[in-house]
């Protein structure tokens, strides 16, 4: 939706949503639509488990910002 | 000699055949379904003036829309007889005024389903159960409505386990949820009527629901002690995502009667249960649910980086009904024992239900 105002995004799911995700991509006419994912879950983390988990993306999130 | 019945002859490995096509094609719901052909569907779409292909329920976030044509196929499959098609219309447009599944709440990780609650004249018509062992099985009309909606949802939306549905744990619902209104054992204006139809129209309301919460009363005669377990049911804490919930009250017959001896209406029910619904202020912080979140108002503990108050932080009894209008009543169950039950909604929390005309057949 951002992307399509003209605003470079990223999606990021937890890997238990990447079937649901694959097949929103599809139905909205994006198949391969390429997002980040981090593992499930993340309602139950704390701050800092999730400062973790961030960090372990930020270059994949940077990569897709920059090369599509 | 007598001549032998005449039996129609079917070959029943070409019918096993065709059941097992079905699953394989994924377009059950895991029990089997009635196979449909050109001809059946035809008697379906012969109980509507409406057209195949208009459009009765859009999901835009899909680029998925169901049309009566659609809707009639999967009633069909359901099991559905043909003169149970206007009860389904009357169905999707109901769900479609609710407004929740335009929005995706069928595909939510809380695990909703469609609770259809039918009044009028209809249900004697075809059959719809609304005594004993309402929100049980051994009724056509109810078992096929309900899977109607579901079967739809699976096949024309795509909203399969896994898929499109994220259901965490889902609810039986999601097979079938179809009841009517007990009208003749209630000793208050049915529903359709307190909501402004005639009693001789038939109706269909959609209630988006996550569970169906058992009561067993039968220790009190006393009004309040009865609508205070009610009200005790509403407010557990356990449903509180939001700051405040929905519900819809089905009171056995009996409970009906015995708030109607007291002399209480509907309305004196629901503002009893509206102003006893509540939490103490312990408790919820017991449960970490003392405060909402800035951003998405769902209930949280106040030690929460993005906790802020609640409506009435000052009050050591928080109420979990935003109004009196939150909470639905309706009569149904057998006139057997001191047994009624909290239908969990997921609907508006304060406005007028989701309630849908039946078309009338001879209308046509």
């Amino acid at each position: 939706m951002l992307e399509r105002a003209g605003v470079p995004a990223v999606s990021i799911c937890t890997d238990a949503f990447v079937i649901p995700a694959r097949a929103m991509a599809d139905v909205l006419g994006h198949p391969g639509f390429e997002f980040v994912t981090i593992p499930h879950p993340i309602a139950s983390l704390a701050p800092a488990e999730i400062e973790t988990a961030v960090q372990r993306v930020v270059a994949d999130v940077v990569r897709i910002l920059t090369e599509a | 000699m007598t001549a032998a019945p005449e039996l129609s002859v079917v070959d029943i490995d070409e019918i096993r055949r065709v059941m097992e096509d079905y699953f394989e094609r994924g377009w059950t719901d895991g029990l089997p379904v009635m196979p449909v052909t050109e001809s059946i569907l035809a008697e379906f779409l012969g109980q509507t003036a409406r057209e195949p292909d208009e459009v009765l329920l859009a999901m835009p976030h899909l680029n998925r829309a169901c049309t009566v044509r659609l809707a009639a196929i999967n009633a069909a499959m359901a099991g559905c007889r043909p003169e149970y098609f206007p009860v389904v219309l009357a169905a999707w447009s109901a769900l479609k005024d609710e407004n929740y599944v335009t929005r995706g709440i069928w595909q939510s990780t809380t695990g909703t389903a469609p609770m259809l609650l039918v009044n009028g004249p209809v249900r004697e018509q075809i059959g719809l159960n609304s005594k004993g062992n309402v929100f049980g099985s051994g009724f056509r009309a109810n078992a096929t409505i309900g899977r109607a909606i579901r079967l739809t949802a699976l096949n024309a939306f795509g909203l399969r386990p896994g898929e499109l549905d994220q259901a965490t744990q889902g609810n039986p619902a999601k097979y079938t949820a179809c009841i009517a209104e007990n009208e003749e054992d209630s000793p208050w204006p049915s529903f359709h009527v307190e909501h402004g139809f005639n009693a001789d129209d038939s109706t269909v309301t959609a209630l988006t629901m996550r569970s169906v919460v058992h009561i067993e009363a039968r220790h009190t005669i006393v009004p309040e002690q009865l609508a205070a377990d009610l009200a005790g049911t509403i407010a557990r804490t356990g449903a509180l995502i939001h700051e405040t919930i929905s519900a819809c009250i089905a009171l056995g017959p009996e409970h009906a009667h015995l708030l109607a001896r007291a002399g209480w209406s509907k309305d004196d029910l629901r503002r009893f249960v509206f102003e006893h619904a509540v939490n103490t202020r312990e408790a919820l912080v017991a449960a970490g649910k003392d405060a909402v979140s800035g951003k998405t108002r769902w209930r949280l503990s106040s030690g929460h980086a993005d906790a802020v108050p609640d409506s009435n932080p000052d009050s050591d009894v928080v109420r979990v009904l935003g109004s009196e209008q939150a909470v639905q009543i309706v009569v149904a169950g057998a006139h057997n024992a001191g047994v009624s039950s909290v239908i969990e909604t997921f609907g508006p929390r304060g406005g007028a239900p989701a309630i849908a005309a039946v078309e009338s057949l001879s209308a046509r």
